[in-house]
C-alpha cells in the first residue's frame, strides 16, 4: 500500500493473468491472510509464483504458510537493479518507467510460468 | 479537524480478486495522498502475518477504518484476527453495487473516469468514518510523526 513496488507487484500478477488465463490464476493476498479454510483450499500444495514489492516478502510468507508450494520468488526491487535511478511513480501510479519495469517483471513470470508447465507435462 | 491530531489507520484489502478492491485501495491511497494525509496511516494487509509485533499492534495503536472491496471482509477481519477491532468498516460493494464490485480486478491502465467517480463515492463514506472515529472520546492513540505509514514515517513498512 505504501510503495511503487508494491503497485508493480500488483500490476505484474494482473498483467500475468492476463496474458496466460489458461495456465495461470491469482488468489487475493488479503483472503489468504485471513487464514479462511476456502482459501486454504485454493493454495493449499498449488505450484505458486509469488510477486513481491518489498523485503518484507509477504505474498511469498503468506502463500507458504497457506500451503503453497512457492516454486519462485520474484522480488520487485531486483528488477529495480537493472533500472537504477528510475522514477517508477508512486504507490498509485506507475510512470512509463515503472509500466516498462512491470511489463519486464511479467515476461520473466510468464517465462517460468511456461517452464512450470512444461515440467508438469 | 482538531488541532490536536489522533492518527487513524485506514487499512484497504489487497484487491486481487475484483474490482471492488481495486476501489478500495485507490480510495485508500487517496485518504493518504489527499484528503487527510496527515491524519492517515495505513498498513499492507499481509504484514499482519509476515511482519512483526510492531505491525500486529497497529488497531491497538490506532483506531482503524477497514475498506473492503467485497462481502468476503479480508481487510476487517484479518485486522481484527491478528491485531485488533476495527472502530468502523467499509464494504465497497455497498457503495457501488455488489454486480459492479464484484467483477474482475482492473490494472491501473484500464482505469476510466467512471471508475474514479466510484472512488470518490468511496472516499467520501471513508471520510465520514473518519470524522465520526476522530470525534470518538478515547481514540487510541496520539502520534507526531507526520508520515502516511504506521511507523510515523512514509515509508509504507
Amino acid at each position: 500500500m505504501g510503495k511503487v513496488f508494491g503497485l508493480i507487484a500488483r500490476e505484474a500478477t494482473l498483467q500475468t493473468i492476463k496474458k496466460s488465463p489458461d495456465t495461470a490464476e491469482t488468489l487475493c493476498l488479503a483472503y489468504i491472510v485471513t487464514g479462511d479454510d476456502d482459501a486454504k483450499n485454493l493454495i493449499e500444495g498449488q505450484k505458486c509464483i509469488t510477486i513481491d514489492g518489498c523485503p518484507a516478502m509477504c505474498a511469498a510468507k503468506n502463500a507458504e504458510l497457506a500451503g503453497g508450494i512457492v516454486e519462485e520468488k520474484v522480488r520487485v526491487v531486483d528488477a529495480f537493479r537493472r533500472h537504477r535511478g528510475a522514477n517508477a511513480g508512486t504507490a498509485t501510479e506507475l510512470t512509463d518507467e515503472g509500466w516498462q519495469i512491470t511489463d519486464e517483471i511479467v515476461e520473466e513470470v510468464i517465462t517460468k510460468i511456461k517452464e512450470l508447465s512444461k515440467e508438469e507435462e | 479537524m482538531s488541532e490536536n491530531q489522533t492518527k487513524i489507520g485506514v487499512v484497504s484489502c489487497s484487491g486481487e480478486d475484483c474490482l471492488g478492491g481495486t476501489i478500495s485501495r485507490l480510495a485508500t491511497r487517496k485518504m493518504l495522498e489527499k484528503i487527510y494525509p496527515e491524519e492517515t496511516v495505513t498498513i499492507c494487509l499481509p504484514l499482519y502475518l509476515a511482519g512483526g509485533e510492531e505491525e500486529r499492534s497497529f488497531a491497538n495503536d490506532y483506531p482503524t477504518i477497514s475498506v473492503d472491496g467485497c462481502s468476503k471482509y479480508c481487510a476487517k477481519r484479518a485486522t481484527e484476527k491478528y491485531s485488533g477491532k476495527v472502530s468502523a468498516e467499509i464494504n465497497v460493494a455497498d457503495i457501488i453495487g455488489k454486480e459492479t464490485a464484484e467483477q474482475g480486478p482492473l490494472s491501473g491502465r484500464d482505469i476510466t473516469s467512471e471508475h474514479l467517480q466510484m472512488v470518490e463515492q468511496v472516499v467520501e463514506q471513508i471520510q465520514v468514518k473518519f470524522d465520526e472515529v476522530l470525534n470518538k472520546p478515547n481514540s487510541k492513540k496520539k502520534n507526531d510523526g507526520d508520515g502516511g505509514c504506521c511507523c510515523g514515517g512514509n515509508c509504507g513498512c
